[in-house]
């Protein structure tokens, strides 16, 4: 006789379901935090899908999280509604804010875009903060930008989100606007 | 072929229009009933037109304003009646349009030729040369429901990864207002979610 089919011991599940994570994530939340870099609340929400609205779905959660955890953090030293509108929102037009750089749209190397140079996502990356641990114009410093927005959208964009974010906090620990 | 150059819908206005002028409602109720079910969008367009409302009135206005600040916008799939009123409503936009009818290939030129250069047609491997920012997709929906849209297999095609993070809207524009009564054949379901903005009549 056959001895009796073993079932394997129930294991709870060590993944959340992709639902509990995208019931978990609120765009207005990021949306609200951006607004100092993003006036136009269209381009805003673009951003916004593209970091916590599209890619897999932990990255989702995961940007969702330290974002809003550095906007707390903001909060602490700059409640909300009065942080002004910040120097890499100026001129996020591919090209003409100083001192930070803007996202590119990750389009294929070969095609040739139409338009008048808009191929940038409508938030710009400060490098003032990253000039902290690499001299300004030094190949180092260029590496990190590179570093920092290579690969997909999601990735590109929530780091240069995170370092909007710690470029003001930074800022505000060293006394300034 | 006129379903293939002018859209379902729009092809089906006009084929209920004749057909009413032809026989009235009999006639009409007779077509949906011996053709409906294999074409879902005929049956939707000529069930509307037997409780009273042949042509619901196109209006692009709330489409317009999910589009606003936009530069170039790509429309992909066919709907005449409501792509001239888009274009009218849109002049300093550049269109383009991938022109799918369900299976149905449509002569492109002879398409393009009644909007004078306001529409260019692009391919499928064209789509990443019309991206950016201040660039759209919009599509037509043939109704929702609470989870789900119907619309042209092309948008599935179109709207993967690569390119929703490459184009600041994706517009639904759905022509119906609700759902169709019979099986959707001829158009696929996706979920509301996949676009940006759903916009209705």
């Amino acid at each position: 006789m056959p001895p009796p089919h073993r079932h394997r011991p129930h294991r709870p599940l060590d993944r959340a379901p992709a639902s509990a994570v995208a019931s978990l994530i609120r765009p207005e939340a990021v949306e609200r935090l951006l607004t100092p870099w993003i006036p136009d609340a269209e381009e805003r929400a673009f951003v916004v899908r593209c970091m916590i609205g599209e890619g897999p779905i932990h990255h989702r959660g995961a940007s969702y999280a330290l974002l809003l955890l550095l906007g707390q953090l903001l909060e602490r030293v700059d409640p909300p509604g009065t942080l002004e509108p910040q120097p890499a929102s100026i001129g996020h037009d591919g090209g003409s804010a100083a001192d930070s750089t803007p996202v590119p749209l990750r389009l294929p190397p070969h095609t040739t875009p139409r338009g008048d140079g808009d191929h940038h996502y409508p938030l710009r990356m400060p490098t003032a903060p990253l000039e902290r641990i690499a001299p300004k114009g030094s190949p180092e410093l260029a590496v990190l930008v590179d570093c920092l927005l290579d690969g997909p959208p999601h990735h590109a964009l929530a780091n240069a989100a995170m370092v909007c974010l710690l470029d003001a906090l930074l800022r505000r620990a060293d006394g300034g606007a | 072929m006129t379903a293939a150059e002018l859209g379902m819908c729009s092809a089906s206005r006009l084929f209920v229009r004749e057909l009413a002028a032809a026989g009235g409602d009999a006639l009409v109720r007779e077509a949906r009933d011996r053709l409906g079910r294999d074409y879902p969008v005929f049956d939707f367009v000529a069930a509307r037109a037997l409780e009273g409302d042949p042509a619901p009135p196109i209006d692009p206005e709330p489409v317009c304003g999910a589009l606003a600040g936009i530069a170039r916008l790509l429309v992909v799939g066919l709907e005449a009646f409501f792509l001239d009123a888009l274009v009218e409503a849109l002049p300093d936009v550049e269109i383009g349009l991938i022109a799918d009818s369900g299976g149905m290939e449509p002569d492109l030129r002879r398409v393009l030729a009644n909007y004078r250069d306001r529409v260019e047609g692009v391919s499928l491997g064209d789509i990443h040369r019309w991206a950016g920012r201040r660039s759209a997709l919009l599509t037509f929906v043939y109704g929702a429901d609470a989870h789900v849209v119907y619309v042209n297999a092309t948008w599935l095609r179109v709207s993967g990864p690569d390119v929703r993070t490459s184009f600041r809207s994706l517009v639904g524009w759905d022509i119906f207002g609700r759902p169709m009564l019979v099986y959707p054949r001829w158009l696929v379901e996706t979920a509301r979610d996949d676009l940006s903005n759903l916009v209705g009549p």
